[in-house]
C-alpha cells in the first residue's frame, strides 16, 4: 500500500557550457511512501534530491520512469492535476515562496479557489481553522509576508500546503534556514500535524540531525542514485555505504565524544 | 599569557525612537593567541555586531561604545578611519558567511588577493604572487599556481570559501573573525573548513573568533564559548563545559530544541516557547526573563544579573542560578 511512488525515475539535463553536455541528476531512482509514514531523502547539494522531489508533483518531467498515485501510473495533465491535489509540496525558502503582495488570507485561500474546493463564502473559515491548526492567530489572514518573521512564514506555508488536506506533503529543507528554537518549534508542529491528519511526509534535507529524528525511514542520494536506504535507525547505527558513513562523521555534534572530527589532511 | 584582545563593557546601539536602542549591551571578552572563542546564539542576538564592531565597520548609523576594545595594547575605541584602515586586513581579518558575495565576480583570484597584499605592504607583484599561492596552498586549495587565475564563477562553494580564508590569510594577521564561515556550505565541506581553520589556529598561532548558531559546530571548534541572547552575554565557559553542563535557563532551552545524532522521537524535542524581544525593548531586565519557565518574578523583569561563577572559568548570568544554584534550573 504506497500513495506517492516513483519508479525509476531518470533525469538528464542538458547545459551548455563549453559546448553541448547532459549531466544526470537522477539515475534510476525508486521510492514510494506508505500512509502516514516520513521517509527522510538525505543527500549533499547536487545529489538530485530536489529534482526528485519536483518531478513526484511534475513540476518537472522525468526522462524516463514513472510516478503513480495510489497504484495508478500517472500520465495525463488531468492526472497530474488531480495528484496535486493530494500532494503537496513546502518549499525551502519562506521568504520568496510566499507572495510579497498577496494578504496571507488571501494566500491560503488560493489553493480552495484553483481546485474548487468549497463555496467561496466558506474560504475565510477554512483559513482561520488552518491558521489555528498551526499555531498562528487569525489576525495573521490580514498581514502581508513581510511583517512576518521566519519562523511564522514557514507556518503559512505549511498551513498553505495543508488547505487542500493532503494525504501526502513534501518537504524540501523546510527547517534549514530557521533558528534553532524555532525550528523545533516548527518540527514539532510537523510531527503533531502528521498524528492528527494522518499524513505521509517526503523530508527532505542535509541536516541528518533532523532526519534522525523525525523519520521513519531514509534514503541516502549521492549523484543522482540511491547508495543507502533503510529504517533510520539502521542506517545510522550501522551505515553499510562508505558515503552515509562519512557524511554521518562530518556532522557536528556534541553529544558524541569530542575531536570525531580528523585533522585535516589537505 | 597576556590577552591580544580585550573587550570591556561593549555597546552597540542604533537611534531608535525613544532614544537610543541597544543590539548588543554590556559585553565582555578576551583572547588569546593561539585560542579560539565562539560565539553563539540566534539570529539578532547580536553576534554579528559584535564582529563588525571589532572590525571598524559598523553601519553608519550605529555607535559603539564601551570601556575598551584593547588591541595589542591600542584602544580600537579611539581609532581614527585611518588606523582602523592599517589594522583591518592586517592585523585583524574576516572571513564572511556568504564567499560569493565577499569576492568580487569580475577579478580572478590571483588579482583580488594579492590587491589586498599590495594595499598592506610594499612589495612587486612577484613578490606578491609568490605569497598568493602560498596562502592559497595554506588554505588547502588545490593547484594554486594554475587555478588562481580561475574566476570566483568557476569555483564550487568549497573552494570559494578557500580563497576567501586565503584572503583573511594574505597579510599574516594576528586574529581571524569567522562568521557563520560554514553556514551555508555541504556538511562534508564544512567539516573540511572547521578542520583546517583548527589547523590554522595551531600551525600559525592565530586567535580565532568564530560565531555560529550551531552548538555541535561549537564543540567542534572548541576553545571558549559565549553564548549570546537579545544582545546580551548569557553564559560563558570553556566550550565543552558549557555544552556538558549548561547553566542558564536559555542556554539549556537552546540544547533541548536541537535534535542531535543521537535524538529521538522518544526524547522530544522541546522548543523555547515564543520569540526573542526586540531590541532596545529589554531596559534593565534579564534579558530572557520573558520566554524563562523559572524567573523570579519582581526580579527578573526589573534587575539585569551579574556573573556567578559556575564552576573553572565558566559563569552565567541568571538570578535563579545565583539564588539556587543547579537546583533551580529547569
Amino acid at each position: 500500500m504506497t500513495t506517492v511512488e516513483a519508479r525509476d525515475i531518470v533525469k538528464t539535463f542538458t547545459v551548455h557550457r563549453n559546448g553541448r553536455h547532459t549531466v544526470t541528476a537522477v539515475k534510476g531512482v525508486t521510492l514510494h511512501v506508505a500512509p502516514g509514514e516520513t521517509v527522510g531523502l538525505v543527500g549533499e547539494s547536487g545529489s538530485g534530491k530536489t529534482t526528485l522531489a519536483r518531478i513526484l508533483i511534475g513540476i518537472e518531467s522525468a526522462t524516463s520512469g514513472e510516478v503513480l498515485y495510489d497504484g495508478r501510473p500517472i500520465t495525463s495533465a488531468r492526472d497530474w492535476r488531480e495528484l496535486r491535489r493530494h500532494v503537496q509540496y513546502v518549499f525551502q525558502d519562506p521568504f520568496t515562496a510566499l507572495c510579497p503582495t498577496m494578504r496571507i488570507g488571501d494566500a491560503l485561500a488560493e489553493p480552495l479557489a484553483i481546485h474548487r474546493i468549497c463555496p467561496p463564502s466558506e474560504r475565510r473559515q477554512r483559513v482561520t481553522r488552518m491558521l489555528d491548526l498551526v499555531g498562528l492567530h487569525p489576525d495573521v489572514a490580514r498581514r502581508l509576508p513581510n511583517q512576518l518573521s521566519g519562523g511564522q512564514r514557514q507556518r503559512v506555508n505549511l498551513a498553505r500546503a495543508l488547505m487542500l488536506e493532503p494525504r501526502t506533503l513534501i518537504c524540501d529543507e523546510i527547517v534549514s534556514g530557521l533558528d534553532v528554537s524555532i525550528q523545533a518549534q516548527v518540527l514539532q508542529l510537523l510531527l503533531d500535524l502528521q498524528q492528527r491528519l494522518a499524513l505521509s511526509l517526503i523530508f527532505i534535507s542535509h541536516d541528518l540531525r533532523v532526519v534522525r529524528y523525525l523519520c521513519d525511514r531514509v534514503l541516502v542520494m549521492y549523484l543522482g542514485e540511491v547508495v543507502e536506504e533503510g529504517p533510520t535507525a539502521t542506517v545510522f547505527d550501522a551505515p553499510r555505504h562508505s558515503y552515509t558513513r562519512s557524511l554521518l562523521s562530518a556532522i557536528p555534534d556534541h553529544s558524541r565524544p569530542q575531536s570525531a572530527l580528523q585533522p585535516d589532511q589537505a | 599569557m597576556a590577552p591580544v584582545l580585550s573587550v570591556e563593557n561593549l555597546t552597540v546601539s542604533f537611534p531608535g525612537r525613544i532614544g537610543p536602542m541597544p543590539v548588543v549591551e554590556g559585553v565582555s571578552l578576551s583572547l588569546e593567541a593561539g585560542s579560539s572563542l565562539v560565539i553563539a546564539g540566534e539570529s539578532g542576538s547580536g553576534k554579528s555586531m559584535i564582529c563588525q564592531a571589532l572590525l571598524g565597520i559598523v553601519p553608519k548609523a550605529a555607535t559603539v561604545t564601551g570601556n575598551h576594545i584593547l588591541w595589542n595594547g591600542r584602544d580600537l575605541l579611539e581609532a581614527d578611519e585611518r588606523q582602523w584602515r592599517a589594522i583591518r586586513g592586517a592585523e585583524i581579518a574576516m572571513i564572511f558567511q556568504d564567499p560569493t558575495a565577499a569576492l568580487n565576480p569580475l577579478f580572478t583570484v590571483e588579482h583580488q588577493i594579492s590587491d589586498v597584499i599590495r594595499a598592506h605592504r610594499r612589495c612587486t607583484r612577484s613578490e606578491a604572487r609568490a605569497r598568493t599561492i602560498e596562502v592559497l596552498g595554506m588554505a588547502g586549495f588545490p593547484d594554486a599556481e594554475s587555478r588562481m587565475k580561475a574566476y570566483p564563477s568557476e569555483l564550487s562553494g568549497g573552494l570559494r570559501q578557500r580563497v576567501a580564508i586565503a584572503l583573511a590569510l594574505a597579510c599574516a594577521p594576528s586574529l581571524i573573525i569567522a562568521d557563520e564561515a560554514t553556514t551555508n556550505l555541504d556538511v562534508s565541506i564544512q567539516a573540511q573548513i572547521v578542520r583546517l581553520l583548527r589547523r590554522l589556529k595551531d600551525e600559525l598561532g592565530l586567535a580565532l573568533i568564530f560565531v555560529t548558531h550551531d552548538l555541535g559546530l561549537a564543540a567542534e571548534i572548541g576553545g571558549d564559548l559565549l553564548v549570546m541572547y537579545a544582545g546580551h552575554a548569557v553564559e560563558r565557559g570553556p566550550v565543552q563545559a558549557v555544552l556538558d553542563d549548561p547553566c542558564h535557563p536559555y542556554t539549556r532551552g537552546l540544547l533541548r530544541s536541537a535534535p542531535t545524532l543521537s535524538s529521538s522521537r522518544a526524547n522530544p524535542l522541546r522548543p523555547i516557547p515564543g520569540q526573542a524581544p526586540r531590541p532596545g525593548t529589554i531596559g534593565t531586565a534579564a534579558p530572557f526573563n520573558s520566554r524563562c519557565p523559572v524567573a523570579i518574578s519582581g526580579l527578573c523583569e526589573r534587575v539585569y544579573p551579574s556573573w556567578t561563577e559556575a564552576g573553572l572559568g565558566h559563569q552565567v548570568a541568571c538570578h535563579r542560578f545565583a539564588q539556587d544554584g543547579r537546583g533551580g534550573l529547569p
